[in-house]
């Protein structure tokens, strides 16, 4: 049967879908701009922004709508929640586009010692899971869902190397402490980025199984015992 | 662990050749709201019907299974049905008041039962109305008609009728769905109040209106139930495929 309500969530599946792959756009530009040295294309990132903001909004509106004309239960209300903070955790992901975007502008080409670093590994992992986390979502995929976030250790430990990685560099030239930090912050962007993608792909888990897993995926998804029922 | 108050087992009803209920078992916890909830001609009021023997009313009615309150198998012959609907109240989709004063409608109960002291009878007229939270607007007319008052007060009315004969367990079949939201909200918090003193069975055609007011909800399909369940995990996580199809709206 063909409800009312079904032209709605069609409509905000388009929006999601379509935010999706706009931030998609935005993380590829934004490392290919620094991997390129193209501050032409790290300026196209910065101005794009402001189209992922009205995307957000745009999101935003259609739920509330749909809840207060509707009135979602079970499998609908779990798509509904779960767009809004999908989009959220999209919205996010933009900002760090736009800030990875601004430290290639302000480095203007990578330092030599660029390739000493973790960031090359980074920017793969990170497009990597940032592409699966939107694939489980929009196909209800929990197995890519899981490998996100098992890929989320992989990104913080490289985080967390490259950490002492460039501590080490910056100590033995002061000039390298400019650059140095420039590329720091991108690896903590990116480690955040991490973040955002485990978050969309734990909610892959909620809209499919009505299972809330975030905070605890540990224990649903790594342990054995996954009889724990949710409150 | 909750107190049962009424257990339902094995239950089949049938109208003539036609069943009307299949195999229904389920126990109904003391002090809670229990919703049902199911399409049209799915059972729910039947099945109402038969937690105070209602349907003996209706000719060729055959119920089979056991049913128990407190314990006792009131479908047992030598069950006094005048107990029965006394401990098991009902209140009707429209108010079926007497055409009598406010006051009347309330003490025609306990009257019946031998209460003749008028200063008990209007206490109970007090404490009825206060429970069902319409004393402070019918207090100064007590002797108007009852058929007077608005739809919404006239269905508050049945139901401190319905307590005044000091039930365990109240019925309710589609308590307000002949009411504004205003009234609706009313009858609904009224609910909510009650279920500290009364077990409370709801038959509702309106799915938010079994969320907002229920505890448990048994969802009910051609004459089965289908799942029964906390209100929380039917309208969030059923288990059931028939029960999200049709709480989501997708028949029905």
């Amino acid at each position: 049967m063909e409800r009312l309500l079904d032209e709605h969530i069609e409509k905000l599946k388009t929006r999601v879908i379509k935010m999706c792959s706009l931030v998609d756009e935005q993380v590829q530009s934004a490392i290919k701009s620094v991997e390129e040295e193209n501050l032409e294309l790290a300026q196209q990132v910065i101005e794009k922004d402001t189209k992922v903001d009205k995307y957000d909004n745009k999101i935003d509106k259609i739920c509330q709508k749909i809840f207060a004309l509707t009135q979602p239960v079970a499998m609908d209300l779990r798509l509904i929640m779960s767009s809004l903070t999908i989009n959220n955790n999209l919205e996010r992901i933009g900002d760090i586009a736009v800030n990875i975007a601004e430290y290639a502008i302000m480095i203007k080409s990578k330092p030599a010692f660029f390739n000493q670093t973790n960031l090359e590994e980074m920017f793969k992992v990170s497009k990597q899971m940032l592409k699966d986390a939107i694939d489980a979502y929009i196909g209800g995929n929990e197995t890519l869902a899981k490998s996100v976030i098992e890929s989320d250790n992989k990104l913080d430990q490289l985080n967390f190397d490259n950490h002492k990685i460039s501590i080490d560099i910056m100590k033995q030239n002061p000039e390298n402490i400019e650059p140095g930090i420039a590329l720091l912050v991108m690896s903590r962007q990116l480690e955040r980025l991490g973040d955002h993608c485990t978050n969309i792909a734990e909610d892959v888990f909620f809209i499919v199984e009505a299972r809330l897993i975030k905070h605890k995926y540990e224990k649903y998804l790594f342990a054995d015992d996954k009889d724990d029922k949710d409150d | 662990m909750k107190e049962i108050k009424i257990v339902v087992k094995n239950l089949n009803l049938f109208y003539g050749e036609k069943q009307a209920l299949k195999n229904i078992t389920l126990d109904i916890s003391a002090k809670r709201v229990t919703a049902f909830i199911g399409p049209s001609g799915c059972g729910k009021s039947t099945f109402l019907r038969v937690l105070n023997r209602m349907n003996d009313l209706i000719d060729n009615v055959k119920t089979e299974g056991e049913v128990y309150i407190d314990g006792v198998n009131i479908y047992d012959r030598s069950l006094d049905i005048v107990n029965l609907r006394k401990n098991v109240g009902m209140v009707f989709q429209k108010s079926n008041l007497f055409p009598k004063s406010i006051y009347e409608n309330i003490v025609y109960g306990p009257k019946i039962n031998g209460i003749r002291d008028k200063k008990l009878l209007d206490e109970i007229v007090e404490r009825t109305l206060n429970q069902a939270a319409i004393w402070g607007e019918v207090k100064d007319r007590l002797n108007e008609n009852a058929l007077s008052l608005s739809g919404g007060q006239q269905q508050r009315l049945c139901i401190a009728r319905a307590l005044a004969v000091e039930p365990e367990i109240i019925l309710m079949d589609e308590p307000a769905s002949a009411l504004d939201p205003i009234s609706t909200a009313k009858i609904e918090e009224l609910i909510h109040d009650l279920k500290k003193e009364y077990t409370i069975v709801i038959v509702t055609h309106n799915m938010q209106q079994a969320a907002r007011v229920s505890d448990q909800t048994a969802f009910f399909y051609l004459g089965e139930l289908i799942e029964f369940d906390r209100t929380t995990t039917i309208f969030t996580k059923p288990s059931i495929k028939q029960t999200e199809d049709y709480i989501t709206g997708r028949f029905g």
